[in-house]
């Protein structure tokens, strides 16, 4: 699977990064690719861009509040989970979104 | 200064994670880095109210964006006993990073180093050293090499 994802936790300065550190590892552990953007306090980092979301399978949102540019996914398939989730089992949550959109 | 070697703390000993945070909140407030203990530390649970900041490993990162806080803040501490902190893992916390930023007006490079920070406590080798450092100025100096990395 090609992996594009955004994590966004409340305080923006932790859990943000972490998440997307667990999601980067558990995608290479089981063989997809990933790119993950942030959206923390600092602002945007890693953003998605036009070519990363044209080869993507699944958009994965990990996050506590709102996004911004949700707009963007407009036409792919999207799943949205809380930041805990991610951060307490990558490999599962990756697992079951491989075999819902068989990837 | 974000990290300073009065801010790392081992051989410390607490029984709950009440006590723990309490604990890292004393030493950031005795270095001048908070205004108001109790508005902190009350930011700080009403942060870990809304889900553990026991992210795996053993590691905890308890923290707070709050107006409490006057300059952007890592304190580390390790704990001889173990402390059940309801972590992703389902195991037991002896290494807690308190961290603190103010509200308003932060320092993008402090945020920058406290992301770096986050994403190597996913690394299991970062977590063992931490485990292993014999003295505090291991670990600042390492924590130190985040600011130009």
């Amino acid at each position: 699977m090609n992996i594009v994802g955004i994590t966004a936790c409340t305080a923006g300065i932790a859990h943000t990064y972490i998440a997307k550190e667990k999601l980067l590892n558990a995608a290479k552990k089981l063989g997809h690719e990933a790119k993950v953007e942030t959206q923390g306090t600092i602002g945007v980092e890693d953003e998605l861009t036009a070519e990363d979301l044209k080869k993507a399978d699944v958009v994965i949102i990990a996050a506590d509040i709102g996004i911004a540019g949700r707009d963007r996914f407009k036409g792919l398939k999207v799943v949205d989970i809380s930041i805990h989730t991610l951060v307490k089992s990558p490999e599962a949550v990756l697992k079951k979104i491989a075999e819902k959109i068989g990837g | 200064m974000l990290i300073s070697k009065n801010l790392i703390s081992l051989e410390l000993c607490a029984d709950t994670k009440r006590d723990a945070i309490e604990q890292l909140a004393k030493l950031a407030e005795r270095e001048g880095k908070i205004s108001a203990y109790t508005d902190y530390v009350q930011d700080v649970f009403k942060r870990e109210s809304e889900y553990t900041t026991g992210v795996g490993g053993g590691i905890a990162i308890p923290h707070a964006k709050s107006q409490a806080v006057k300059e952007a803040m890592i304190v580390f501490g390790r704990f001889r006993n173990k402390i059940e902190w309801n972590s992703a893992d389902d195991k037991p916390v002896n290494m807690v990073f308190l961290l603190g930023v103010p509200s308003e007006n932060i320092d993008n490079l402090h945020l920058k180093i406290i992301s770096q920070l986050a994403r190597s406590l996913v690394n299991e080798d970062f977590v063992q050293f931490l485990q292993n450092a014999q003295s505090k100025d291991e670990i600042f100096n390492y924590l130190s090499g985040l600011q130009v990395s």
